[in-house]
């Protein structure tokens, strides 16, 4: 249970729409924007997560690797791979004030997704651990997707 | 009744060795042959790597073909190999991918194994049939052999020694093994390609240079090498080691830095047959197991390792090459993974592969290679047709 305020909630939730929406728009440099400069994003199988198995599927420490994600998907992959459509689902489960401005918030995530030819199937799906700083823009100053499909349905390309 | 032509058991194999019948990459009556003769027949299958299986009790599970294995360090700190089922009606014994264990019990009824394969108790036994021991209802022990640290198993009395078995393939394992096997593991990524087993090895080890965007953008040349394959279907690269410049094309250049020692240069690939890819790539020690789920998928899980003598900086470069570089999502194999999906769904098209790249004859087979050539991946073929029993037409 939450005792934070309807108007911070409703901050915190609009950040992560705004995080999916940049996803599902196929917009990496709105996806970027997310983030603080000193940010981080790991995507992480729920398995490895659970045995402190360091490693990750996408693990961008620092902003200058969040900035190479970028690079990757619209420089290095462009035009070699089948293209899909995502849709994330999130729902927020649990959030927390932990100063300065900051927040721990834990979410669902459900992501579908519709290659070229049409037919949608489950990506993966798992749980958000964020930290969210409200300021004048709500960013995030940490991304965690744990993934619980710990066998992956084909390669992925967008961050989680 | 004439059975239809496309059920029929003979497949029509070309004449040229540098083309591959289509068909065999889509039809099930071809993969049930292959689970019979290859996947259950005289091969060994690399299911665990000791560093996977740090203490006693630890324990993995995965496939060989379709058969479920259950992989276990004993309490006498021995790792032994069993058929993931019960000794008594069958039933998968061990559900969880890894774990620690004391002993293994069957919830149907409750028969109890122990770290050895040992049946411990079986309630009512006063009752079963006349010859019930309970010596003779230990786990079914699948034979297995070790190289480095790489545990394989078989599932036929008549292969080989593994010595002999990997013959001078051993050398590009021990490239990627840092010389001697002490590894940590370090974590898995999983994926399930939905690609016949045979067209994601020949898509593996094998790199397409053209592909990779990666290589150009980053001026990263490969360094010199060789290729070969043995007669039993293995393959090996071996190459010198040539870091990427920094071309200011990556924000973080870190990632692609070398930091291991002089001794541990150089990157090798070793894929044994049918369906293992090992490779070492920079500071990614990275051991792909792999399996089929039916004729149309193969499920890989990339692991990955550190070596015993790493220190923290080192284990943490190697985490973030490992998590950035390779597999599914990696910079430089994103666009293998992608190739896989096209070139099953392109495979269901009438004719032959064909293989151009290195190839110097198109009328026997030969075992050295240059580094790129897709030849390289000809002597594998020629021991999966004659595995199968599939003649070759005359020219
Ligand atoms: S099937 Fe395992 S105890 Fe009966
Ligand atoms: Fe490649």
């Amino acid at each position: 249970m939450s005792n934070l305020s309807i108007e911070i909630l409703s901050a915190l939730d609009n950040a992560q729409n705004g995080y999916i929406n940049s996803l599902d728009t196929k917009n990496m440099d709105g996806w970027l924007a997310n983030y603080t400069t000193d940010g981080s994003y790991i995507c992480i199988a729920a398995e490895n997560e659970a045995n402190n198995l360091p490693i990750a599927l996408m693990l961008d420490d620092c902003y200058a690797r969040l900035q190479d994600r970028v690079t990757y998907v619209t420089k290095v992959w462009a035009g070699t791979f089948e293209d899909y459509q995502t849709r994330h689902f999130t729902q927020r489960i649990g959030a927390e004030a932990v100063g300065n401005d900051t927040y721990k918030v834990i979410t669902n995530y459900h992501i579908l997704f519709t290659p070229e030819q049409g037919q949608t199937n489950v990506l993966v799906t798992g749980h958000y651990q964020d930290e969210i700083v409200l300021g004048d823009t709500a960013l995030f100053k940490s991304k965690k997707a744990v993934m619980d499909t710990n066998v992956s349905p084909r390669y992925i390309v967008y961050p989680v | 009744m004439n059975a239809p032509e496309k059920y029929s058991p003979l497949v029509r194999w070309p004449a040229k060795v540098n083309e591959i019948p289509k068909e065999v990459f889509f039809r099930e009556d071809v993969y049930q042959l292959e689970l019979e003769n290859i996947f259950y027949g005289p091969e060994w299958h690399p299911v665990a790597h000791t560093g996977e299986l740090p203490n006693k009790g630890d324990f993995k599970t995965i496939n060989v073909g379709e058969r479920p294995i259950l992989v276990v360090r004993g309490d006498d700190g021995d790792i032994r190999t069993f058929y993931n089922a019960c000794a008594h009606r069958g039933n998968l014994l061990e559900t969880r991918v890894s774990g620690n264990a004391v002993e293994f019990e069957c919830p149907y009824h409750r028969w109890l194994f122990d770290l050895r394969g040992e049946l411990r108790g079986a309630p009512g036994d006063d009752d079963f049939s006349p010859s019930y021991r309970k010596e003779d209802f230990g786990l079914p022990a699948i034979r297995s052999a070790e190289f480095m640290g790489l545990i394989f198993v078989t599932c036929s009395d008549e292969t080989p020694e593994l010595d002999e078995y990997l013959g001078r393939v051993k050398d590009a394992l021990a490239i990627t093994f840092n010389g001697d096997g002490r590894l940590k593991l370090l974590g898995y990524q999983k994926v399930l390609y939905d690609v016949n087993w045979k067209a994601y090895v020949d898509n593996d080890g094998y790199h397409a240079p053209l592909l990779h965007a990666a290589f150009k953008l980053l001026d990263w040349q490969g360094g010199k090498g060789e290729q070969y394959s043995t007669k039993n279907g293995h393959i090996g690269f071996e190459s010198e080691l040539k870091v990427p410049k920094d071309t200011g094309f990556l924000k973080d250049p870190t990632l692609l830095q070398f930091k291991g020692t002089a001794s541990s240069k150089g990157s090798a690939i070793a894929s044994t047959f049918p369906i293992t890819v090992i490779t070492k790539h920079m500071d990614m020690i990275n051991i792909r197991f792999a399996f089929p789920r039916g004729v149309g998928q193969t499920e890989v899980h990339y692991g990955y390792y550190c070596h015993e003598d790493d220190d923290d900086e080192m284990v943490q470069h190697r985490i973030r090459q490992s998590s950035n570089m390779l597999g599914p999502t990696g910079l430089v194999s994103m666009e293998d993974a992608s190739i896989f999906h096209r070139i099953h769904v392109g495979n269901h098209t009438p004719g032959n592969v064909t293989f151009q790249k290195g190839v110097k004859h198109e009328d026997r087979i030969w075992y050295d290679f240059k580094q790129n050539d897709e030849a390289g991946n000809l002597p594998r073929w020629e021991h999966y047709r004659q595995s199968l029993g599939f003649n070759r037409e005359e020219a």
